[in-house]
């Protein structure tokens, strides 16, 4: 039984060190422990020496959010404890809202605490490695994607705990007549498309390795614990919810949270240590009558003003229109990462949509995982029979394999007849794929008059995929997170697929110099607000905006001067110009250009982004230079209502029934003479 | 009366039944048996031709390798780990290292056939693989474990030549569709 043992110790063991990182800690044998050593449940990682171990760096968050008005100010403590008897450097990939602007971080050791300083990022890494070597405890925070990111903390002493936070801004969603505060705590497991690269050391501490086509996978990919060895990365979060008007509704579709109101409109919203598997996902409708019209926040800063501006075009246009017909591309995931919950909603959404619609219209659906099927070689009329045909389809799917996502893609979007007047794609997929520029380059280039949609499905979407996806595809997005959401989210969503948009869509300030971002204001589909961030030079005037529905004019007007001053605007309007120089590259400027604008920003504003990053060293040395220090990449939760297996895959199966078969043959011979010499004796 | 023709009807019911289960469970075996020999035909051809050679017209594998296990065992290896494939002899893992190269060859084989003496091998003793060229590598096994179907990590974290042979746990079991898995992990010796 001694091999039962340790495969069973052996299955906790998950995480290998790149090698060829740490060479030059490598010299000479280290304090390490044999499997024999370990106790049950124990998070271990290996070395380089065969069949040692060191245990895994545990880390837990606690979450502060503060909503007032539009404006969501977060700080996230993260705190790492070193349980393992030498020293650490702990490594942890995270996620954060998609549209986050990062703008501070504190390295706390004990009482003491280092404000971080933004540097580029090369700069910054030089900063940290140079303090990892000399013994300083340092931290790192990183950007990977707009909502992947990784802290590292250095020379972690044995038993020891060390906190960095990290604060963050960002601006609410307003949609359908609902604020949606979404935290995320989990990056679901990506699929990395691509040959992998194995000629050079991993950049990251990732499950997988680089790729050709995602050059950065290892650092977007933290390792990933099966969900029988327990769950990890604790969670502790409050928010505090200043809505600033009276609510209908306040509630958490994601957590089984304690909500209280304190005074006033303010609520507090607890969630008291939580494993991080999921979104969080707070969500408010405003009390009948109060709904928004627009709301304005103001700064003044060096001379400037930056303005936060949500204007919300009226219901009232929503007038009879003619339905036009339309041809519906659904492309839905099916692949391993849509195994377990996800794969149900995705059928039940698909299905509720094909209901919708009319027999004017045409479809096709196509399934991909590891390679894609469309059920139709072209668009089909979407008679009864059709979608009676296409439900029976669609009830059938499975998720399994992996996420390549581009062909199916490419083929939703190639515009074969113009049957019809519009022609929408509606991707269904949680989006947990490594290369997502790449697909946004090609939704850009190939949209030509297709509009893309995307339906977010399951606990742990990659919102940044989702968002983007649907911004560069002029269409829009939503999430499903449970099962009990779909029939709600679909109800919207139909409404954004068959209404009008609001288009043309230009805004007039009282300084004709202003800088808008983002430069041209998208259509916009039913429920969405217009949302726009301005540095200018004067705000005594008025922000005026007129956009036409279906034929229809719209204007909009707010004074600028009578707006209620914020601190932190000029932050939010920085991080939204970085977001759209980074979306050039997207559409083929070349990174080169690109960079040296978002560095400048990024630094003038003190923002984290792709190319600038957040360090703290402290003065002095704690660790002796005659002691070695390890990395450990802190492992992170399966999002909630995943299936392990499904994403990882298994080992081959070796085993027949033929035992059994002649098991109960035996049997079954056996209680056959028996019951013959049975008979005799009656 | 009734009774006695009630137990007849029962005896005869349950004789039936272990005939066909014998049958059954024997047929396992059988075709385990029978297909090594034609194997062993289809290998020598192989060898011989340099080409793939399917064992039979209908077959969408051919062999890719001998293993020769300490115990005097042979085996031909057919390409792919498939339940289908695995009826009539080991598979070679596709996607894993080619049999002989330079990183980890994967093969899986069913506990109650061809890989039924598994936990035999003990460490120090020597596996060899012969690949569609006759090229022979020894390889020298380094550890055992039992692990779950999911640790995949058994294939994929290994450095330099492995041969890694895969089974289903525990080896006696009756039941199929278990999830541990019996693995044994061989390195190359010096060529």
């Amino acid at each position: 039984m001694a091999k039962k043992t340790f495969g069973l110790v052996i299955a906790t063991v998950l995480f290998a060190v790149p090698t060829g990182l740490f060479a030059q800690e490598q010299q000479e044998p280290e304090p390490t422990i044999g499997l024999a050593d370990v106790g049950q449940g124990s998070l271990l990682f290996k070395t380089d020496t065969p069949g040692r171990y060191v245990p895994a760096p545990v880390q837990s968050t606690e979450v502060e959010i503060a909503v007032r008005g539009l404006v969501v100010e977060a700080t996230v403590r993260q705190s790492f404890h070193n349980p393992g008897d030498e020293w650490l450097e702990g490594v942890y990939v995270f996620p954060l809202p998609q549209k986050a602007g990062v703008h501070a971080m504190r390295l706390e050791i004990g009482e003491r605490v280092i404000e971080g300083q933004i540097e580029e990022r090369e700069a910054a890494r030089k900063v940290y490695q140079q303090a990892k070597k000399e013994g300083r405890k340092a931290s790192l925070v990183e950007q990977e994607r707009p909502n992947v990111f990784t802290t590292s903390v250095a020379n972690i002493g044995p038993g020891e705990k060390i906190g960095v936070r990290v604060s963050y801004q960002q601006v609410l969603e307003y949609d359908s007549g609902r604020f949606e505060l979404r935290f995320p705590m989990v990056i679901g497991p990506r699929y990395i498309p691509g040959s992998k690269v194995t000629t050079r050391a991993k950049t990251g501490t990732g499950w997988v390795f680089d790729s050709d086509q995602v050059e950065d996978a290892s650092r977007v990919t933290p390792p990933v614990l099966h969900p029988d060895q327990g769950a990890v990365n604790l969670v502790r979060l409050k928010v505090s919810l200043d809505a600033g008007m009276p609510l209908e509704r306040l509630n958490c579709p994601s957590h089984a949270a304690q909500i209280e109101k304190t005074a006033g409109e303010v609520h507090s919203i607890l969630l008291n240590g939580v494993p991080a598997d999921r979104d969080f996902v707070l969500e408010w409708t405003p009390a009948r009558g109060s709904e928004p019209r627009a709301a304005v926040f103001t700064e003044e800063l060096d001379g400037s003003y930056y303005v936060l501006a949500m204007l919300m075009p009226p219901d009232d246009t929503f007038t009879e229109t003619v339905r036009l017909p339309r041809e519906v591309i659904f492309v839905v995931d099916t692949s391993g990462s849509m195994g377990g919950t996800s794969i149900i909603q995705a059928r039940d959404a698909l299905a509720l949509a094909l209901e919708q619609l009319a027999p004017e219209d045409y479809f096709n659906i196509i399934e991909f995982d590891s390679n894609f099927t469309k059920l139709h070689r072209q668009s089909v009329p979407a008679m009864p029979a059709a979608i009676d045909g296409a439900k029976q389809w669609v009830a059938g799917l499975q998720a399994d394999g992996g996420t390549e996502m581009m062909g199916p893609l490419l083929a939703a979007l190639e515009d074969l007849e113009e049957h019809t007047p519009l022609r929408q794609v509606v991707f269904i997929t949680d989006g947990c794929v490594g290369n997502e520029d790449a697909l946004f380059h090609a939704i850009h280039e190939e949209l030509g008059r297709s509009r893309l949609f995307t339906i977010g499905i399951g606990s742990a979407p990659n919102s940044h995929f989702m968002e983007r996806a649907a911004s560069f595809g002029r269409g829009d997005f939503t999430h499903i997170g449970t099962p009990s959401e779909v029939l709600l989210r679909m109800g919207e969503f139909f409404a954004k697929l068959e209404n009008p948009v609001l288009a043309d869509i230009e805004l007039q300030w009282p300084d004709p110099n202003t800088e808008t971002w983002p430069e041209q204001v998208p259509d916009l589909y039913a429920g969405r607000p217009v949302v726009v961030t301005a540095r200018l030079g004067t705000v005594h005037g008025e922000l005026v905006a007129n956009g036409v529905r279906a034929d229809e004019s719209w204007e909009a007007r707010t004074i600028l001067s009578v707006a209620p001053e914020r601190a932190g605007i000029n932050r939010l309007w920085a991080r939204r110009k970085i977001a759209s120089i980074m979306d050039q590259q997207a559409r083929g400027v070349p990174e080169d250009e690109v960079r040296p604008k978002v560095v400048e920003i990024a630094l003038a504003h003190h923002l984290i982004s792709k190319y600038t990053s957040l360090v703290a060293v402290d003065v002095t040395p704690t660790r002796p230079t005659d002691e070695k220090m390890r990395t450990g990449a802190v492992p992170t939760n399966l999002p909630a209502g995943w299936k392990y297996e499904k994403v990882f895959g298994t080992l081959p199966k070796g085993g027949t029934a033929s035992r059994l078969y002649l098991l109960t043959a035996l049997i079954a011979i056996a209680l056959g003479v028996f019951v013959r010499q049975l008979r005799g004796v009656v | 009366m009734i009774v006695q023709r009630v137990l007849s009807g029962l005896s005869a019911l349950l004789l039936a039944t272990g005939i066909v289960q014998g049958v059954r469970g024997g047929w396992i075996h059988a075709k385990a048996g029978l297909a090594q020999v034609l194997l062993h035909h289809s290998w020598e051809r192989t060898q011989e031709g340099g080409v793939e050679e399917k064992p039979w017209p209908w077959a969408d594998t051919w062999p890719v390798a001998r293993l020769t296990l300490p115990g005097g065992g042979e085996h031909i290896v057919l390409a792919g780990a498939t339940g289908r494939n695995l009826a009539f002899a080991p598979g070679y893992l596709d996607g894993s290292s080619k049999p002989g190269g330079d990183g980890t060859c994967v093969i899986a084989g069913h506990r109650d056939t061809h890989f039924s003496d598994l936990d035999m091998l003990e460490m120090g003793q020597i596996v060899v693989l012969e690949d569609e060229k006759g090229r022979s590598r020894s390889y020298r096994v380094v550890t055992t474990a039992v692990v779950e179907e999911r640790d995949t990590w058994v294939i994929t974290d290994n450095e330099g030549p492995t041969l890694v042979l895969i089974t289903c746990w525990p080896l006696d079991s009756p039941m199929p569709g278990g999830t541990q898995r019996y693995v044994v992990w061989a390195e190359a010796e010096e060529r």
